[in-house]
């Protein structure tokens, strides 16, 4: 188990390093990017920047300042909302995005589930063709689809929700989430279902579980003890391609529905090239998703002890 | 084998749409039509209206359709040779050469790839060509994974030991004995990465990144059709539907592929 | 007063009807036993009357004056629970892989409603099968025991609750031989002790004569001889209980005298090592192999035996140039064999594999497989010329040629070794590696396939190295054998010597076991 976590960080380290690298170059020596010269600078920008990145220093100075300022997570000032750091930025919006995420894979997870067992239970039968049908059509649903359908349907036609924004604060108003979370959640939850049927199905063919059936447990207890652990197998794998999903989803959600959230920063900030904080989003999110892949692996290893040796 | 014949069918059908209704239509997808802008669905001449710049909807749609189809396909075979060339040579090497080709890949998938396509989009411009390179860079990792797995089973099973036992070389064995092994599963997974990519491919078209004008996708019109929705939902449901249908339909296809062969 | 009766009982699975009017009688504490091969019927009958197989039953099926057929699921499963046990073959899948030892047991204990057993209570009970190390082993995974001490387990977690009926659907046939007496006389020991009656199924014929009451001999799905076991074991009427009496073979039959005489040296290895990198992060090499002497002379057979784990297919991979070698020599007719081989020296050694379908190509088709060799070992020959030896082969191993053209698929166990064993021949080695040929094969299959080996062995005098882990079947047509454990040679000698005086500790419980 620890040499796992040891061998992951020892892993993460060199590419979040080399992310930096990239991203650096790219700012660097990008046409285009705040230091070409072709785009004309306000004098403001131009002081603040060579104060920032020390542009009068070599290269490997340059650098060197660039990442002992990133540890201690100081980008700098954001180019395009000039008046903010993009610490300042991150710090305001990730809330949004963490707790519009967090709610999603709840979501996602409790659905698909739900569905995948009541489909393994009778394989073939209705329950399961329906459901594994209805699944397929929701993971083929591109979130700039749903969202603002849900958008057109209840919030317009309808008008049972808020079409956008936040409302005051955070933690006020439950309705400005609902259908941003479930427009999130929904692809998501159609891949859990699916995993989770077939995991389940497969476990349930296994050897063991005749053992089981000798032994006269019920369908309740030999579940539980003896096909749960190996169906989830699957759907932990796919944590990690799952958390990098909602990320890419968020996006789209935030910006469907005008959330404040990180997602929609970065977006503007590629179109718009905020190259600090671009590359800010990106550390971010690649530490997300290797975090992410982590605990799938612990997990994995809880689920089938074969693995652990 | 029955079971795919009707989502092969519209798949099919489809296909045949895009590629002869613009040949049949008399707007082209870009000609505007000056005595209808904004038309709505079933104003003479134009099936499914016009849009804001008074261009033929259902000729658009058609020419969408061809583009993303071609992308899809162009990006899915680059991830396919890459991938499975990848995989094969990790699974029958083994040992250090493996896990060092697998650590790899393992660094990759962790990356926010979207995110890196859309920085490189921006600093490097907008052209087709890094469309599929953007799009097939972030496929080829799971076909790697998955061809490495079925290599490896098949790296120690008697009857590949059995051919180096008859003096077949290294390369005679990949090709003749492995290659058509895994090809079945390699096709599922091909028809499963379609949709992945056409999804991928309006994502970046949404965000205003894909294809870019006079061409279109289906991601640019589901676009368009979303900004427009109150006042033409059509605009967004009959695009919608067509990516959904073919998305649907795919990935029905792959995965009984899947089953069949994996 | 019977505990279980059978009577005029059919199994079918659909509209198939796949046995037919068993009937049978068990009193408390008799064991019968259901003798016959794989496709006979037999674990069908075991199981299905207590609802765990595919099938369902007509006839009638009574259990302590119960009726069986045509009792639900939740009746079945109250039976299950409280009256009756069962020991499966494979004890590698049919325990669930992540729950620990100590988990069967308890569940085990208490599912016909006993109270929690405490630490003690658990060792105690592993203790009575025999698993040595009782309070280390609860704490392991099933992967993590040996495959005889995973069998224990099976038997400690079916006899838990106190079952008046134990069912062993051929306990046994998954161990390697040297276990197989080991925990059969386990069996009956706690039948005796705890009164309980057993329905045992087995294709071992001979093996019943000790553990069994009664048999029934059981062929497609019909009982074509019962009586009691000591003389069908000994003596079989019927012509299908005499062909899966010999189909088992023990060293009580006498060793052939017409084995060809042993000519020139072969192969010669000297102190060959084995050593693999172990798995994860910190693990230690692991030997496999070590410091093996063996010598091989032309025409003759000599067998490596030994357990699971005792290196014998790495000795065997090794010399056929399939494998690594980590230290010492190896020779071929005193030029010395390396991992690069000549032409000459990949024709001259060929192997067999334990699992036929894997052995073959799925795609291809077997005139292809067995030509295969051909096209890389004998460049010399036109595609006519191929084609004349395949055929040629196909002859020596009783093949009919219509299959030629058919792939693996079309073929049966007995069918795809053949084609191996073709394959193997077709370039006219001088040795042939026999992996464990006929372990994965039905008994009378396999029985079949040591014939053909003898006939190949007597009229093209081809050497072979026998790997296996029953003694017995060598000692059908092997002249001298090597007993190996953990990677070591313990002891080698002439086929006759070894039986009648064996030295080793692994070599006499090889010995007493067949």
């Amino acid at each position: 188990m620890r040499a796992l976590i040891l061998r992951r960080l020892l892993t993460a380290i060199p590419m979040l390093l080399l992310v930096l690298l990239a991203s650096f170059a790219l700012m660097r020596f990008a046409p285009g990017g705040p230091f070409d010269g072709e785009r004309p600078l306000a004098p403001e920008t131009r002081a603040a920047l060579e104060a920032s990145y020390g542009l009068n220093l070599p290269m490997g100075e340059q650098f060197a300042l660039f990442l002992r300022r990133t540890l201690t997570g100081d980008f700098g000032p954001s180019l395009v909302y000039r008046d903010f750091t993009v610490t300042q930025l991150i710090a305001d919006s990730l809330p949004v995005s963490l707790t519009l995420g967090g709610l999603a894979i709840v979501l996602a997870l409790v659905l698909g589930l739900a569905a995948g067992t009541v489909a393994a239970l009778r394989p073939g039968g209705w329950a399961d063709e329906t459901l594994m049908l209805a699944a397929t059509i929701v993971t083929a649903l591109p979130s700039f689809v749903t969202g603002p359908l849900l958008a057109l349907i209840f919030g317009l036609w309808l008008g049972l929700l808020p079409v956008g924004g936040l409302g005051e604060s955070l933690a006020s108003a439950p309705q400005y989430w609902v259908m941003p979370v479930i427009a999130l959640a929904l692809p998501v939850a159609g891949a859990i279902a699916k995993l989770a049927r077939a995991g389940l199905a497969a476990a349930l063919a296994q050897e063991h579980i005749r053992t089981a059936r000798a032994r006269g447990l019920s369908t309740a207890a030999i579940i539980e003890r003896h096909a749960l652990r190996p169906a989830l197998v699957p759907v932990v794998s796919y944590l990690g391609p799952a958390a990098a999903g909602l990320l890419t989803g968020a996006v789209v959600i935030e910006t469907v529905f005008a959330l404040p959230g990180l997602g929609r920063y970065f977006v503007q900030g590629a179109l718009n090239r905020d190259y600090p904080l671009i590359m800010a989003v990106i550390l971010l999110y690649a530490a997300l998703i290797i975090a992410f892949n982590l605990v799938a692996d612990l997990l994995y290893g809880w689920l089938d002890p074969r693995s652990r040796a | 084998m029955r079971r795919i014949a009707l989502p092969a069918a519209i798949v099919a059908l489809v296909v045949l749409a895009a590629l002869l209704l613009p040949v049949l239509l008399p707007w082209s997808h870009d000609a505007i039509d000056w005595d209808h802008v904004r038309a709505p669905a079933r104003s003479p001449g134009h099936w499914l209206g016009t849009d804001e710049l008074g261009r033929d909807r259902l000729a658009r749609l058609a020419v969408a359709s061809r583009i993303t189809l071609l992308v899809a396909l162009a990006a899915a075979l680059v991830s396919m040779i890459v991938g499975i060339a990848w995989g094969m040579v990790a699974g029958w090497a083994g040992g250090r050469v493996d896990e060092a080709m697998m650590r790899i890949v393992d660094a990759l998938y962790a990356l926010p790839f979207m995110f890196i396509v859309i920085v490189l989009m921006v600093v490097f411009g907008r052209s087709i060509l890094l469309v599929f390179v953007g799009i097939g860079l972030v496929e080829w990792l799971t076909m790697a994974r998955i061809v490495r797995g079925q290599v490896m089973t098949l790296r120690h099973r008697p009857f590949v030991l059995a051919a180096q036992a008859s003096g077949a070389p290294a390369g005679v064995i990949l090709w003749r004995h492995i290659l058509p092994n895994i090809a079945g599963v390699a096709l599922a997974y091909l028809t499963l990465t379609l949709p992945g990519i056409i999804m991928i491919e309006s994502f970046l078209s949404f965000l205003g990144l894909g294809v870019q004008e006079p061409l279109t996708s289906l991601g640019i019109l589901v676009k368009e059709g979303a900004d427009d929705m109150d006042v033409e939902p059509m605009g967004l449901l009959v695009p919608g539907g067509v990516m959904v249908t073919l998305l649907v339909c795919l990935t029905l296809i792959g995965e009984r592929l899947r089953d069949r062969f994996a | 007063m019977s505990l279980y009766r059978l009577d005029a009982m059919s199994v079918a699975i659909g509209d198939r009807t796949l046995v037919r009017d068993v009937s049978l009688e068990i009193a408390p504490g008799e064991c019968v036993a259901l003798a016959g091969a794989s496709g006979s019927g037999k674990s069908l009958t075991s199981l299905t009357p207590f609802g765990l197989s595919a099938g369902s039953i007509t006839g009638s099926a009574m259990l302590e004056g119960q009726e069986l057929a045509g009792l639900d699921e939740a009746g079945l499963r109250q039976l299950r629970r409280e009256t009756v046990g069962f020991v499966f073959q494979q004890p590698l899948t049919a325990l669930t892989p992540h729950r620990t030892a100590a988990q069967h047991l308890t569940e085990s204990a208490m599912q016909a409603g006993g109270s929690r057993p405490d630490h003690a209570a658990l060792v105690a009970m592993l203790d009575a099968v025999g698993l040595a190390d009782p309070a280390i082993k609860l704490g392991r995974y099933p992967h993590q025991l040996s495959g005889g001490e995973r069998q224990r387990l099976m038997i400690a977690c079916a006899i838990a609750h106190g079952p008046k009926l134990l069912i062993a659907d051929e306990p046994v046939s998954a161990l390697d031989a040297y276990l197989r007496g080991e925990i059969m006389a386990l069996l009956t020991r706690l039948r005796h002790e705890r009164g309980m009656a057993m329905l045992l199924v087995s294709h071992d014929l001979a093996s019943l004569e000790h553990h069994a009451d009664r048999v029934l001999v059981m062929q497609d799905g019909e009982v074509v001889e019962t009586g009691a076991a000591q003389a069908i074991a000994r003596a079989p009427r019927h012509a299908y209980a005499q062909a899966l009496w010999a189909a088992t073979p023990s060293l009580k039959a006498p060793l052939p005298d017409d084995l060809p005489v042993p000519g020139a040296p072969l192969v010669e290895a000297r102190g060959l090592t084995v050593r693999f990198a172990g798995s994860g992060l910190f693990a230690r090499p692991v030997t496999a192999v070590d410091a093996v002497d063996l010598v091989l002379h032309a025409a003759e057979a000599v067998a490596l035996i030994g357990g699971s784990g005792s290196g014998k297919s790495t000795i065997g991979r090794a010399i056929a140039g399939l494998g690594p070698v980590s230290a010492g020599t190896l020779r071929w007719k005193d030029a010395p064999l390396t991992a690069r081989r000549s032409r000459e020296q990949r024709r001259s050694i060929q192997p067999v594999f334990q699992d036929p379908v894997a052995s073959l190509d799925p795609r291809w088709r077997v005139s292809d497989i067995i030509a295969e060799p051909l096209v890389h070992l004998r460049p010399d020959l036109t595609a006519w010329g191929r084609a004349g030896l395949v055929k040629k082969a196909l002859q020596m191993v009783e093949l009919d040629g219509a299959l030629a053209d058919r792939t693996p698929a079309g073929l049966s166990g007995g069918q795809a070794q053949r084609v191996a064993i073709a394959r193997a021949l077709v370039a006219e080695p001088e040795l042939l590696v026999l992996d464990e040929a006929t372990s994965a094969l039905d008994p009378l299959v396999g029985a079949q396939i040591v014939a053909l080996l003898k006939r190949l062995q007597r009229e093209q005098g081809i050497a072979m190295l026998v790997i296996t882990h029953d003694l017995a079947l060598a000692a059908q047509f092997c002249h001298r054998a090597a007993v190996l454990d953990a990677g070591r040679i313990v002891e080698s000698g002439p086929m006759a010597e070894l039986i009648a005086a064996p030295r080793a500790a692994m070599t006499q419980r090889l010995v007493a076991a067949s």
